[in-house]
């Protein structure tokens, strides 16, 4: 179901060009040449117009059918006489083609010409007189000497089984062709001719595979000689073996057999067949049963397709032998309710060749794969053909006959229902206008009537009828049968008033049309007129202006009314059926989250379509520069159109996640767009690698801002994807919004971030985990928070220098995060037995202070909330970490805060407190927190708590505020500093630890041993770069605490811009080394600034990306 | 059940009844067993949807079905607003066999409230309760709490009990949705008529449109075939089919 939306944006563009028959390969609104052609002649889509030019063809005149047989290997075909039609001949790669319907597609690509296609009912059906030769087929062509004609060809045919060895039909059928053109013209064409018959050689063994599974050959071999009769009799389908439908007196089968078989001796048979006036009318006339299926093949085209891939259907049988499928599934379901009172299908062997047709067809078509209906359509086909042919017409009736009527939407059902109702109401006003008054909806009446081609609605034998000469003009006489069915009981269904009524009135019809039409006439002839006959001449006579163009024309009309009707619902049903998590959410956020899903899959697919084109034009470039252009457009128009035809994607895998949640919150966005000149840090994790020069012009994120990648973001990833199927579905995706958005609980949203990092689940986070926190918590805090100014006010604030408040938030985070690392260290747990009993009274004399801490934590936010936004207090907002606890263990002397009053005092003795929280830091020794110390450290600190209370969750901005399309990249350049500051930190301290990590034993055992000799690994490498630069320091120190008193007491950074700069650039540095001074001469401390260490850079480079605006 | 013809002397009135549920679980089968009191194994599956009615005498009135009886084949759920358009009841049929039938029934009965008429009337039936054998409604719910091992059980004991939906849960389902809830057989019969007879009773008084007069607008009174339904009991107000 949820797939729909996507469908239904796919038939948008699969309806588009307005066809007659659906044509997929033409993005323009009108069809193209080649599928015209294709379709009038029922061609395979391999088949493209090569050439075309006017030309007669004569038959000679026994092909007219007198009545008498000719004698067939007659040469004395004599110009002059005969049959003449004037008409179109075509070349294609393996056809030639003639038809007297106008068929020129010179000036193509205009419905015009697609109207000359659809033909008039009576007569000539689609392709009109002609015929539509395989080159392989052709024996022989003959240039004739000729005073009349500047070209004359004759043409030999195999005319039936290329190997017949009979000598009593030594040479197949002969036709005259008189090109009309000049010299060149015929030239030409003559040439692509040669060429093409060369080629088609090689399909000669296909060409007699196939024939030989046709009845026709059976039927005029039998009277050849002794050797043919042994010939097994073709399958003609399963009525072969449980009777046809309907008595075969009455249909008069044998006498339209004999017809037949005069006209195919005289005029070809399968590949040769000539279509004259007469094989239109013993179309119309019904097909005699063992012809049934053959004819039905020739007359779809199905035929082509079966020549083009005669193994197909077995091969694919073959190669999906024993997997399942949800089709397959639904197959079973149907299988022994196909049809059900022909004997034929309460048997094994019947349900067998259902069952396998379907399921072939379901593996080669998987977007459509099974649709209720099909099986009733197929069991029919299967009374007149074999598996086979059944395969190839199905194939021909989901793609061009019926488009999208099979679809797992449906839309080709819907829209044709719209377009008969228009139809009805155009041509039948009055009754329309009764069934409007009446509210009666037409469609539930006529829906199974195109849905299986009449075939449950009327008696078989009737139903077949119109599937004969459906299968020859196409889809048009679905409707004409419709409406002629409405005229005919037009009187009656004006009395009905409601459903009920109406569709006994029409059932009762259906069950009486072999009675006679006019019971009561005098006139005998009259009174044999059976209903059905009526309802033929009605719909082909009354409604012969009905013409595949009509059809084509409403299809356009109402095809967007229709898709919209659809996707409303399909979002409707897809989003009430999300499970229960859904119902934590609004409707409108709900919506929201489904559009944004879908839009998300669908743009990237369509880029990546789109990047796939330039990969092969460029890729053609390389070959030949010049003509490239165009062939290139072209081939993006077939490749848009073939993929509107797959499997809609409804997972999201996780790049796609990104850039969905760049669209919801503020915080995914990344702060270095990987622009040309990015560094290699970014491209790395970019959709395209790091080939940033190959890429193509378009951003590889569309339109919408590039996605940030971090670890959170795939944390939330693998957090949502239940199913670990590495990707999400929207039902994960909802259920994941309802996890962090759906609950106002805090305690609730501590939880789940703490389980975010539960990595294995057992309720403890340990020291790198709660370092991942803390780095998440700035990711998530570095855009701050969904508060009432939208998105884009929020994101001009960062790039046009920060308002005082805003930068003040920040702050206050900043020192939050480390406020928060700095306690969850200390109330940690130490991951040993040993301590567990110390632990917990630590832990229960830790939870006493903590109730202060909280009213002193208030006071410190009281502090910084006045502090100026400045480079200063960027810097001194560094330190609250360590001002916290120490304010915590309630030694204000040995704060290492960097005004300069504390610095004084920084080497002081620690408490006994401090050194006991301290020592759970030592690497060494593996710690935890768990969620009630989480919770706890979360709780002490304001900020914090406010952002777990609201702030993370508003950070996800659904429905209500729409996020806005910002150009961001000008703005977004003001990060890429900090961004590529803190990869660069991160990406060093890992190198880094990796290599020192390799020599170390792990203290611990196994995963968690590992992450605690990183850490002390890489705080090792801390302090080394601290004691380096301890030198320096004192001095720097002093310099910068000047710079800062001066910020401290001049708000006015524009007075003097270049001494901040200088500040500024001071501080960066400066913090850094003010950390290392407290950590590198004191052992504890030292480790404790070493786990923030990441956490300062990251501060640092904070300071660093305010000295860049100011500087601007 | 054979309709008594269209001049009962009870009030009467017509309801629109639609049928949904999951592909198989045997909604035209139950529809049968009401409408001809008569089961065919092999059903034709339905396309688009079946249109079927009969008649429920009540002691105090008569109530007309016209039955919608739609596919059940996922991708024909788009067609389905077509059919439970203006309906006053709803029949949403799983199959007690198969747990995933229950869910999708769920799903229609969600749709059902937010898109059909307000008032509509939705009965819960859980269908082919004779492949249960007796009183297994309990020990299936211990069968449910352990879902896996129970998988083939129903084929191949002699107990033949293929049930895998408890009857409790699906009750529970439909009293917290204030949905009728039965378990049918359409096969053998059981509960078939009393899930009409109680959808019936359950329409308001008020929804019915009560006994149809002269005077709907394109009213004829033309003489019905019995067989079929003479009205809907559409907002069109009264119309004509009933003698009183």
């Amino acid at each position: 179901m949820f797939s729909l939306a996507n469908l239904v944006q796919k038939a948008q563009q699969f309806i588009e060009p307005a066809l007659p028959i659906s044509n997929p390969t033409s993005s323009d609104h009108r069809p193209s040449k080649a599928t015209l052609f294709r379709h009038q002649f029922r061609l395979p889509d391999s088949q493209s117009p090569l050439q075309e030019i006017t030309a007669e063809l004569t038959l000679s005149p026994h092909h007219s059918t007198r009545g008498t047989a000719g004698d067939p290997t007659s040469q004395e075909k004599e110009l002059g006489k005969g049959n003449h039609y004037v008409g179109k001949l075509h070349l294609s790669e393996q056809y030639l083609c003639f038809s007297t319907q106008a068929s020129s597609f010179l000036n193509s690509a205009s419905l015009t010409s697609s109207s000359s296609f659809t033909g008039q009912t009576h007569g000539a059906g689609p392709a009109g007189n002609g015929f539509t030769l395989p080159l392989c087929a052709i024996r022989r062509v003959e240039r004739l000497h000729s005073q009349s004609y500047m070209f004359a060809l004759a043409i030999t045919t195999w005319n039936g089984n290329p190997d017949t060895k009979s000598k009593s039909a030594p040479s197949g059928q002969r036709l005259t062709i008189q090109l009309a053109g000049s010299r060149q013209q015929c030239e030409r064409f003559c040439d692509a001719l040669k060429k093409g018959l060369r080629e088609g050689v090689k399909d000669v063994e296909n060409l007699r595979t196939v024939v030989g599974q046709c009845y026709s050959e059976y039927l005029l071999l039998d009277e050849a000689d002794e050797a043919s009769k042994q010939r097994e009799h073709p399958d003609t389908g399963l009525g072969l073996i449980y009777r046809y439908p309907g008595n075969a007196r009455k249909l008069r089968d044998a006498t339209k057999i004999r017809l037949w078989k005069e006209y195919l001796k005289e005029n070809g048979r399968t590949a040769t067949l000539i279509r004259q006036p007469t094989f239109h009318k013993l179309i119309r006339v019904g097909l005699p049963n063992r012809l049934r299926g053959e004819i039905w093949e020739l007359t779809s085209g199905s035929f082509f397709l079966r020549l083009e891939k005669p193994k197909l259907y077995t091969e694919t049988l073959a190669k999906f032998s024993g997997r399942e499928s949800l089709a397959i599934d639904e197959i079973e379901k149907d299988l022994n309710r196909s049809l059900p009172e022909y004997p034929g299908f309460q048997s094994e062997e019947g349900i067998g060749r259902l069952r396998r047709v379907l399921t072939a067809y379901s593996w080669t078509n998987e977007s459509v794969g099974y649709c209720q209906a099909m099986n009733i359509v197929v069991a029919a086909l299967l009374i007149y053909m074999s598996e086979e042919q059944a395969f190839f017409l199905l194939s021909v009736l989901c793609d061009r006959l019926l488009p999208g009527y099979y679809s797992t939407t449906m839309y080709g059902t819907l829209l044709d229902q719209r377009v008969f109702e228009s139809l009805v109401e155009k041509t039948m006003p009055i009754l329309w206008d009764h069934l409007v008054k009446s509210d009666v909806q037409l469609s539930v009446v006529s829906l199974p009537w195109f849905l299986s081609l009449y075939i449950n609605s009327m008696p078989l034998i009737f139903a077949f009828r119109v599937l004969d000469v459906f299968f020859l003009e196409g889809p048009k006489v679905l409707f004409q049968i419709g409406l002629a069915i409405l005229r005919i009981n037009g009187e009656e269904l004006l009395d009905a008033t409601d459903d009920g009524t109406f569709i006994s009135v029409l059932k009762s019809y259906f069950a009486r049309l072999d009675e006679s039409a006019h019971p009561k006439s005098e006139n005998p002839k009259l009174r044999a007129v059976t209903r059905f006959q009526e309802l033929m001449v009605v719909a082909f006579k009354e409604f012969s202006n009905i013409t595949q163009n009509t059809i084509s024309e409403q299809r356009a009309k109402h095809k967007d009314a229709v898709l919209a009707n659809i996707e409303s619902f399909t979002k409707r049903t897809s989003i009430r059926n999300l499970g229960p998590d859904s119902k934590r959410l609004n409707i409108e956020d709900l919506g929201f989250l489904y559009d944004r899903f879908y839009a998300v899959l669908y743009e990237r697919q369509q880029r990546a379509e789109i990047l796939q084109q330039e990969a092969n034009r460029k890729a053609k470039a390389e070959k030949s520069k010049a003509a490239t252009i165009v062939t290139g457009f072209s081939g993006e128009n077939v490749q848009k159109g073939r993929v509107a035809l797959g499997p809609s994607p409804t997972q999201m895998d996780y790049d796609a996640f990104r850039e969905f949640l760049a669209g919801i919150a503020k915080w995914a966005i990344t702060d270095s767009p990987s622009s040309p000149d990015t560094n290699t840090l970014q491209t790395a994790h970019s959709y395209f690698g790091g080939s940033t020069r190959s890429r193509p012009p378009s951003s590889p994120w569309g339109s919408g801002p590039e996605p940030a990648d971090h670890e959170f973001m795939r944390r939330l990833f693998r957090r949502w994807d239940v199913d670990m199927a590495d990707s999400l579905s929207l039902q994960n995706v909802v259920s994941g919004f309802a996890q962090v958005k759906g609950t106002k609980d805090i305690m609730a949203n501590i939880s789940y971030f703490f389980e975010l990092y539960d990595d294995d689940g057992d309720g403890r986070v340990d020291r790198e985990g709660i370092l991942r926190i803390s780095e998440a918590l700035l990711f998530l805090s570095r855009r701050g928070f969904g508060d009432s100014a939208s998105p884009s006010a929020s994101m001009t604030d960062v790039h046009g220098g920060e308002s005082p408040e805003r930068s003040n938030r920040d702050e206050h985070f900043l020192s939050s995060v480390s406020a928060f690392i700095r306690r969850c260290f200390e109330y940690a747990d130490p991951d040993h037995p040993s301590h567990q009993s110390n632990q917990a009274l630590n832990e229960a004399n830790e939870d006493l202070d903590n109730f202060s801490i909280g009213a002193d934590d208030e006071d410190d936010l009281i502090d910084l909330k006045s502090a100026p936004p400045s480079p200063t207090v960027a810097k001194s907002s560094k330190e609250p970490s360590a001002q916290a606890s120490v304010q915590r263990s309630g030694l204000d002397s040995s704060n290492p805060d960097s005004k300069p009053e504390r610095n004084g005092s920084e080497p002081s003795i620690k408490s006994d407190k401090v050194k006991a929280a301290n020592a759970a830091l030592d690497p060494n020794k593996p710690l935890y927190i768990t969620l009630p110390t989480f919770r706890m450290v979360i709780l002490a600190d304001e900020v914090l708590e406010q952002f777990f209370e609201v702030g993370f969750a508003s950070s996800f901005r659904l429905a209500s505020t729409t996020h806005s399309q910002l150009p961001m990249s000008s703005n977004l350049t003001t990060f890429s500093n900090a961004g590529k500051q803190v990869s660069a930190v991160s990406a060093g301290l890992g190198g880094v630890v990796g290599g020192a990590g390799a020599g170390v034993v792990p203290p611990g055992k196994g995963l968690r041993g590992m992450l605690d000799n990183i850490v002390s690994d890489g705080m090792r490498v801390a302090a080394e770069v601290r004691r380096r630069m301890e030198e320096a320091q004192k001095e720097m120190d002093k310099e910068a605490r000047y710079g800062r008193d001066d910020e401290d007491e001049d708000e006015e950074p524009s007075t003097k811009d270049a001494d901040l700069l200088e500040g500024a650039e001071t501080a960066g540095v400066d913090t850094s080394k003010d950390a290392a001074s407290s950590a590198g001469l004191l052992t504890p401390d030292s480790s404790l600034s070493g786990e923030i260490n990441p956490n300062r850079n990251r501060s640092a480079s904070d300071a660093s990306r305010k000295v860049v605006e100011f500087e601007r | 059940m054979a309709d008594s013809g269209a001049t009962q002397p009870k009030p009467s009135s017509s309801v629109k009844l639609v049928l949904l549920g999951e592909a198989a679980v045997g909604k035209s089968s139950l529809v049968m067993r009401f409408v001809n009191n008569d089961f065919q194994e092999n059903k034709e599956p339905t396309i688009g949807a079946a249109f079927l009615t009969q008649k429920c005498n009540l002691p105090t009135r008569t109530i007309k079905f016209e039955i919608w009886d739609t596919a059940g084949q996922e991708r024909f759920a788009s067609l389905a607003p077509m059919y439970y358009r203006n309906a006053q009841a709803a029949l949403v049929v799983y199959d007690i066999t198969k747990p995933s039938s229950l869910t999708k029934a769920q799903h229609w009965v969600a749709e059902l409230h937010r898109q059909a008429s307000p008032g509509i009337v939705i009965a819960l039936v859980g269908n082919k309760s004779d492949l249960a054998s007796e009183g297994t409604s309990d020990a299936a719910d211990e069968a449910d709490a352990a879902p896996a091992a129970d998988g083939d059980a129903g084929a191949e004991g002699e107990s033949t009990d293929a049930r895998r939906v408890p009857t409790k849960t699906a009750m529970a389902y439909a009293d917290e949705e204030g949905l009728l809830f039965f378990e049918t057989s359409a096969k053998t019969g059981q509960n078939v008529a009393e899930v009409f007879t109680a959808i019936a009773n359950a329409i308001p008084e008020t929804s019915l449109k009560g006994p149809r007069g002269v005077g709907g607008q394109t009213n004829l009174g033309r003489q019905e075939d019995a067989r079929v339904n003479l009205g809907s009991a559409r907002a069109e107000g009264p119309k004509e089919g009933c003698a009183c």
